[in-house]
C-alpha cells in the first residue's frame, strides 16, 4: 500500500516533530526526565583527577619556581592587610552596634548561613551556556537551587546535583536572573545573563536614581540569593524616549574565566549534614 | 581493544573540551570535539554499536553542559542518521566530501543553539555575541575538524580497528 520512500519520509517527519516538541518542553521545564545525574557521575571523577593534576603541576612550578615576584607582593599585602585590619575593626564595632539596635527594637536575628567550600573541575563545553561542574553534591548537603557564590559577589546557584558533584549554572547565563536592587538608590530590577562579561540590569524604572559605578546588590527576594550579596557595577546607562525602564549594563564582580573555588551556600536544615563532616 | 579505544578516545575528547580546553585561551571558542568523533563512529561502527554510542555521548554532553536536556542528544541522533544516509544511499566518502561534513556539523549544531535561544529560550531573542561565538568554532573547525576526523581514520585503519562489515567507506581512509 505504502512504498518504502513514503514510510521512511513519514517516519522521519514524526521523528522531527517529537523532537522539536520534546526540545521545547525540556527548554521550558529544564526537566531532565531523571537522567540528568548520569553524565555528572559518570565523567566527574575523571574531570576532578585531571583538575587536580593540573592544580598540583602548576602549584609546584609557582611554588618552588617562580617566586622572583613573591617578596615584592608580600609586602604589598602586608601593607593591605594592615589596611584592612582597621576597617575590620571600624565593621566589628559597627556590629555589635548593629547588634544592640536591633536588640532594642526586638528585630529576629537573621540566619546565619553555613557554606560549603567546592572546587570547580569542569566548564560547559559549548560555548553557548554558562555553566561549572564542581566537586560537592548530594552527600555534602547540596541541592537544586542552592546559590554559589564568592567573597567577591554572587556566582549562580546550583541546577544539578548528583551524589558528588553538582552543576551550577552562573549569572552570566542567558537563562538566568536575579532580582536586585541599586545599592545606593534601592532600585529595583532583575539581572539578566548576557555574555562572559556582563549582564543586563532590566525592569528598572526610569523615576529611579541610578549612576555609572552604582553596586548591584541581590534583593532577596527571589528565594534564592541571601540580600545583600554583591553582583556587580553597573557599566552603562542608555534611555530610550518611548521605554519606562532604563537600559543598564552590570559588569559582574566575580571573574568568571578564572573561577577556581567558590561557596555553596546551605539552607538552615542542611547545616546538620555540613558540621558532621 | 575496539571498545577500549573508542571510550577512552571519547573520556579524552570529554575531559579535553570541559576541563583543559576552557583554561587555555588560545584555543577559547573551540567547537564541538564530539562532532568529528561521532561522524568517525558513524563510518567505522555498525549501527548497533554506533547508535547508542552517539546516543550516550548525546547523554553525557546533555549532562555536562547547561543546554535543555536532549539538545546533545538530538544532534547527534540526527548527525549520526545524516552520516549514515551520506554514505548509505549518496555512495559519498571521500576525505573532502567529509571534512565538508564535519565542517558543516559544526555549522549546523550552532545553528540549532541559536534556534534554541530564538523559539523556546526565556527572553526568544538572538544571542548579542552569536555572529562572533559561530565565526570563532566555525574558524576552528575549518582548521583543524578535517584533519582531526581523517587521523581518527587512519588511527583506528593502523590499529585494525575499523568494522569488516559493509558499511566502512571504501576510500575514506585516502
Amino acid at each position: 500500500m505504502f512504498s518504502k520512500k513514503m514510510v521512511l519520509i513519514v517516519g522521519v517527519i514524526i521523528l522531527i516533530t517529537v523532537n522539536v516538541i520534546l526540545l521545547s518542553f525540556s527548554s521550558k521545564s529544564q526537566s531532565t526526565f531523571g537522567l540528568g545525574r548520569v553524565g555528572l557521575s559518570l565523567v566527574s571523577p575523571f574531570q576532578e583527577l585531571v583538575t587536580r593534576s593540573i592544580r598540583i603541576a602548576r602549584d609546584i612550578w609557582e611554588h618552588y619556581f617562580f617566586l622572583v615576584s613573591v617578596a615584592h607582593e608580600n609586602q604589598n599585602l602586608k601593607k593591605s592587610l594592615n589596611q584592612f585590619v582597621g576597617k575590620s575593626n571600624q565593621w566589628h564595632e559597627i556590629d555589635l552596634a548593629n547588634s544592640r539596635l536591633r536588640d532594642l527594637l526586638n528585630f529576629q536575628k537573621a540566619p546565619t548561613n553555613k557554606v560549603v567550600a567546592a572546587e570547580v573541575i569542569g566548564k560547559d563545553p559549548s560555548g553557548w551556556f554558562k555553566t561549572i561542574i564542581i566537586d560537592k553534591g548530594k552527600s555534602d548537603g547540596l541541592q537544586k537551587g542552592l546559590p554559589v557564590v564568592l567573597p567577591t559577589g554572587i556566582v549562580g546557584q546550583v541546577i544539578e546535583a548528583a551524589a558528588h558533584y553538582s552543576k551550577v549554572m552562573l549569572v552570566i547565563d542567558r537563562n538566568s536572573a536575579v532580582d536586585a536592587l541599586v545599592q545606593r538608590s534601592r532600585a529595583r530590577g532583575i539581572i539578566k545573563g548576557e555574555s562572559a562579561d556582563q549582564c543586563r540590569f532590566e525592569f528598572v524604572l526610569r523615576k529611579h536614581d541610578v549612576q555609572i559605578d552604582d553596586t548591584v546588590i541581590a534583593s532577596g527576594l527571589d528565594g534564592v540569593y541571601p540580600k545583600g550579596l554583591r553582583i556587580g557595577r553597573v557599566a552603562d546607562i542608555s534611555q530610550r524616549n518611548s521605554d519606562i525602564f532604563y537600559e543598564i549594563t552590570v559588569a559582574p564582580f566575580v571573574d568568571y574565566e578564572k573561577l577556581e573555588e567558590v561557596l555553596v551556600i546551605l539552607p538552615p536544615q542542611k547545616q546538620d549534614i555540613a558540621s558532621q563532616q | 581493544m575496539r571498545y577500549g579505544f573508542f571510550i577512552s578516545i571519547c573520556l579524552f575528547l570529554l575531559i579535553l573540551q570541559t576541563t583543559i580546553l576552557p583554561y587555555i585561551p588560545v584555543v577559547q571558542g573551540m567547537y564541538d570535539l564530539l562532532i568529528p568523533f561521532v561522524i568517525f563512529i558513524s563510518i567505522c561502527l555498525p549501527i548497533r554499536e554506533s547508535l547508542p554510542f552517539a546516543l550516550a555521548l548525546g547523554l553525557i554532553m546533555d549532562n555536562l553542559s547547561g543546554s535543555p536536556f536532549g539538545l546533545y542528544l538530538t544532534f547527534y541522533l540526527w548527525l549520526f542518521i545524516g552520516v549514515r544516509f551520506i554514505i548509505k544511499f549518496l555512495r559519498v566518502s571521500n576525505k573532502f566530501f567529509l571534512s565538508v561534513v564535519v565542517i558543516c556539523a559544526v555549522l549546523v549544531e550552532n545553528i540549532l543553539m541559536i534556534a534554541i535561544f530564538a523559539f523556546f529560550g526565556p527572553v526568544r531573542q538572538l544571542p548579542v555575541d552569536a555572529v562572533g561565538v559561530v565565526t570563532q568554532q566555525f574558524l576552528w573547525a575549518l582548521a583543524t575538524g578535517p584533519v582531526f576526523l581523517l587521523s581518527l581514520l587512519v588511527l583506528a585503519k593502523r590499529l585494525n580497528l575499523q568494522w569488516d562489515g559493509a558499511a566502512p567507506p571504501p576510500n575514506a581512509y585516502g
